[in-house]
């Protein structure tokens, strides 16, 4: 079933979006138990080369500093912490700083080389929080409510295909472009046919999960030029299938529902806050939903700030 | 009339419901307080009673009601007043995809938008929708009645079989299996009755805008139109 949410912040300004994100997620709990995510973007304050690394590595003597050693081997690592996280596993988080966006995806696969450690991403503008577990445990663990930004998206799930992991989690990232992100309801029914033209242009898919599909869909579609809300119309008319699904980008977020309407998305703005959801009970927890707009069979909806 | 007041707040559907359905046995009138648009609210409400939800509501709102009468003040999610076979769901906000599903009796009102396939597979009753409605509004329609005061959106009436589609806007385009026809003097009579009920004042121009979609076959997949009994 799976529930998703955006928010942005139309001053541009930074707000607690952590917080609303995980009120919004808390209150789309009942959609999916299984794991929980949020891309929190515009909060992290990176200098223009910087980057974040959230790498899961398993707690084995000297794991750690094997992952250090391949990361240094690239670049030096400026900032690191460490965040506990379950099932024998922690979450090793550290800042990097590297001469391009370029050198980003060969250096995450040259750490997943290593066993029982992947990369669960690399940011420039967005923070990644994904667990598996409730929200409201991972907002505990990550402190989620302190985060600080413009925008935001987030997705609890009820797994129906691929495993429950962290790396299965949602958001799913793509590295085509920098810093774009989906959270995904639904299935991608002709998910070969979408992904083969983007493996054949050289794209990099890392799972059999049609919400990486998604991602790399969308990133492939900016990065030929298209507006976020023209390539979300163009997936509705490529994908089949059930789906709802939000993109993040660095400049806003945005919604495509697929052409029988089988999956809910809901819409509500005012002159601050653009918000959209699963379900109105999300929404609510950011604005007032008097005016709840459900975004119809086939529609693509985005904010950019 | 005594009022029985249920704050929903930190409390399960299934809680509200267990009190809903205790306060019908002694009490005509129940508010609830703080729905959060909480799903499955006064589901399978069975007596006859004024259930005021005050706020918005989830999916499947008064599903199964049999002879209840409940006002929204309020949005509904997906599939409010589903399968109801007797009673009313007033919806004063906006509704979403499903509204009156598979009723065999009673009325739904909707004062604002719908989303898709309002009044799929509905055998009867009635269906007011004071603003437009999505996508296969009456998909697989078997009887009863959808009034829409908007537009209809693609696919109206998509594979009806029995059943009335009336349309004071536009029609985007017509599903399968489906017709438009002119109103004749009793459907006009019988809307000109129906909608001030619900607090729909429309001039008598208005109701001349009406349009309806019926099925163009009564057997439109297999068997033959002679066999319609």
């Amino acid at each position: 079933m799976c529930g998703i949410s955006g928010v942005v912040f139309k001053d541009k300004k930074l707000h607690p979006v952590g917080d609303y994100m995980t009120k919004m997620l808390d209150a789309l709990q009942h959609r999916g138990p299984d794991s929980a995510g949020f891309a929190i973007y515009g909060g992290l304050g990176l200098e223009e080369n910087e980057y974040l690394l959230n790498i899961e590595v398993k707690e084995a003597p000297g794991l750690l500093e094997q992952v250090k050693n391949t990361v240094i081997t690239t670049t030096p690592i400026k900032k690191e912490e460490i965040i506990p996280s379950v099932e024998d596993y922690i979450i090793y988080r550290c800042k990097i700083a590297l001469n391009s966006f370029n050198e980003l995806k060969p250096l995450i696969m040259d750490i997943d080389e290593i066993k029982n450690v992947i990369v669960l991403n690399g940011s420039h503008s967005f923070e990644m929080i994904k667990d598996v577990g409730l929200v409201k445990d991972i907002a505990a663990r990550y402190n989620t409510k302190d985060k600080m930004g413009t925008h935001a998206i987030g997705h609890t799930r009820f797994s129906t295909e691929s495993i429950v992991d962290r790396y299965h989690a949602h958001p799913f990232q793509s590295y085509i472009i920098p810093d774009i992100t989906v959270v995904h309801n639904g299935q991608i029914t002709n998910y070969w046919k979408i992904r083969d033209p983007l493996e054949r242009k050289g794209h990099i898919f890392e799972t059999t999960n049609d919400t990486e599909c998604i991602v790399h869909y969308i990133a492939d579609k900016l990065n030929e030029g298209y507006h976020l809300e023209e390539a979300l119309e163009q997936s509705v008319k490529d994908m089949d299938g059930p789906f709802s699904y939000i993109v993040g980008t660095p400049n806003g977020v945005g919604i495509a529902k697929d052409q029988l309407g089988l999956r809910p998305g809901v819409l509500a703005e005012n002159d601050e806050v653009f918000a959209i959801a699963s379900e109105e009970v999300a929404l609510r927890e950011v604005l007032d939903t008097h005016d709840v707009e459900q975004i119809s069979p086939g529609e693509a909806r985005a904010y950019t700030i | 009339m005594e009022d029985f007041i249920i704050d929903a707040q930190n409390k399960t559907p299934r809680e509200v419901n267990q009190t809903i359905k205790e306060a019908a046995l002694e009490n005509k009138k129940i508010t609830i307080k703080n729905p959060n648009a909480m799903h499955y609210l006064a589901a399978g409400i069975t007596e006859s009673v004024d259930l005021v939800v005050d706020g918005s509501a989830g999916y499947f709102v008064g599903t199964m009601i049999h002879g209840a009468r409940i006002h929204i003040n309020g949005n509904a999610g997906w599939f409010p007043a589903d399968n109801m076979t007797e009673g009313e769901l007033v919806i004063d906000g906006s509704a979403g995809d499903g509204v009156g599903q598979g009723i065999y009796g009673g009325t739904v009102v909707v004062t604002r938008d719908a989303g898709s396939r309002t009044g799929e597979i509905m055998k009867n009753g009635t269906i007011i929708i004071g603003g437009n409605s999505g996508f296969m509004t009456g998909l697989f329609m078997m009887g009863g009645r959808i009034i829409i005061l908007g537009d209809i959106a693609e696919d109206a009436g998509e594979s009806i079989i029995r059943g009335v589609i009336y349309i004071k806007g536009n029609i985007k385009s017509l599903g399968k299996n489906a017709k438009v026809k002119e109103l004749d003097e009793e459907d006009k009579r019988e809307l000109e009755e129906l909608l001030p009920e619900y607090g729909f004042q429309l001039s008598p121009e208005d109701y001349r805008d009406f349009k309806k979609i019926v099925p163009l076959s009564k057997r439109p997949f297999y068997g033959k139109e002679s066999e319609e009994g």
